[in-house]
């Protein structure tokens, strides 16, 4: 780098802003996907739990 | 049985592979972050500018890196598609899919840097040159490899239509490779070499070596995450999914 600044540091600037972008995306996309799978499993056991419990006393009647 | 080949063995089992991922891939992700940073620093602010380029050539730290990765995770995918079409392993076929998007940010990244770097120095953000045509294609295939992998709904069979993509695609990497030998192009030779004397200046080389191990690390933890998550995603039914998700599985059977 020169005394008076980086040359083209425009170009520079872009240019590594997107490697971080992607580079971001890339890790942030499957922690996004293993999240999204453990809750749908989640919320399937819980419908599944609630399906089976016994039916309520006023509906008995 | 030899503990590396029963280490293996255990690796295909889908539960121990989502601890092994689990467990490694945010150490991997951690190792590559700290190595790219120092490398970064070193290329942007420590190392001194070109006699030629000024300090736009500090773009070659990311660039030629992306661009050997997005070559070396293609090679990569086709040789896990080619182990998981001859001996039917489930795991080598969730590996190499989840490199095709791994590849093809890295393809992104180089073309995005190329084009960027070019613009000050060749006066046009691009060129139909044989590098960067190839370069490109590369990043079709990698785009028709997922493709390829979403549009059939049999996972399995989606892997294997995909995975001979793959394989066929490898074809391309030595035009890549070759391409400035081979056709008059506006894009550099080689500088670096492995074996033999580099053109470049022995003082511009360490960031340049940083970014390369740092790319490889970062990859290996982005690998081992996507695979966790298609491997959670296909094995979703299963009571071990069920236990990573916090439901316990013995008082949800009883009635």
């Amino acid at each position: 780098m020169s005394e008076s600044g980086m040359t083209y540091a425009g170009y520079v600037a872009a240019a590594y802003a997107v490697f971080v972008v992607v580079l971001m995306w890339d890790a942030i996309v499957p922690l996004l996907r293993i999240r999204r799978t453990l809750r749908n499993v989640s919320l399937r056991a819980k419908r599944t739990t609630a399906r089976q419990a016994p039916i309520s006393s006023e509906l008995q009647r | 049985m030899n503990p590396v080949i029963r280490w293996f063995h255990q690796l295909g089992s889908p539960p121990y592979f989502d601890r092994f991922a689990a467990r490694w891939a945010p150490w991997s992700f951690g190792l590559g972050l700290l190595v790219m940073l120092w490398a970064g620093w070193q290329g942007l602010f420590v190392v001194p500018a070109d006699y030629q380029q000024g300090d736009s050539f500090r773009i070659l730290y990311i660039h030629v890196p992306s661009a050997w990765m997005s070559m070396f995770v293609f090679g990569l995918m086709a040789f896990y598609a080619a182990i998981a079409l001859i001996w039917r392993i489930k795991l080598c076929e969730i590996l190499a899919m989840a490199c095709a998007p791994i590849g093809a940010a890295f393809t992104v990244i180089t073309l995005a840097t190329g084009s960027i770097w070019g613009k000050p120095m060749w006066g046009t953000w691009w060129e139909w040159d044989p590098r960067l045509t190839s370069e490109l294609l590369l990043l079709f295939l990698y785009l028709g490899v997922i493709g390829l992998y979403q549009a059939i709904d049999d996972r399995r069979n989606a892997a294997r239509a995909a995975g001979l993509l793959a394989i066929v695609g490898v074809a391309l990497l030595p035009v890549i490779r070759y391409s400035v030998e081979w056709w008059n192009s506006l894009h550099q030779g080689q500088t670096i070499r492995v074996f033999g004397e580099s053109s470049m200046d022995p003082s511009m080389l360490p960031p340049l070596i940083g970014m390369v191990i740092g790319t490889k690390l970062w990859f290996i933890g982005s690998l081992l995450l996507r695979a966790r998550a298609d491997n959670l995603e296909r094995e979703a039914g299963k009571d071990w999914v069920r236990q990573r998700a916090g439901i316990d599985t013995a008082t949800e059977r009883t009635p």
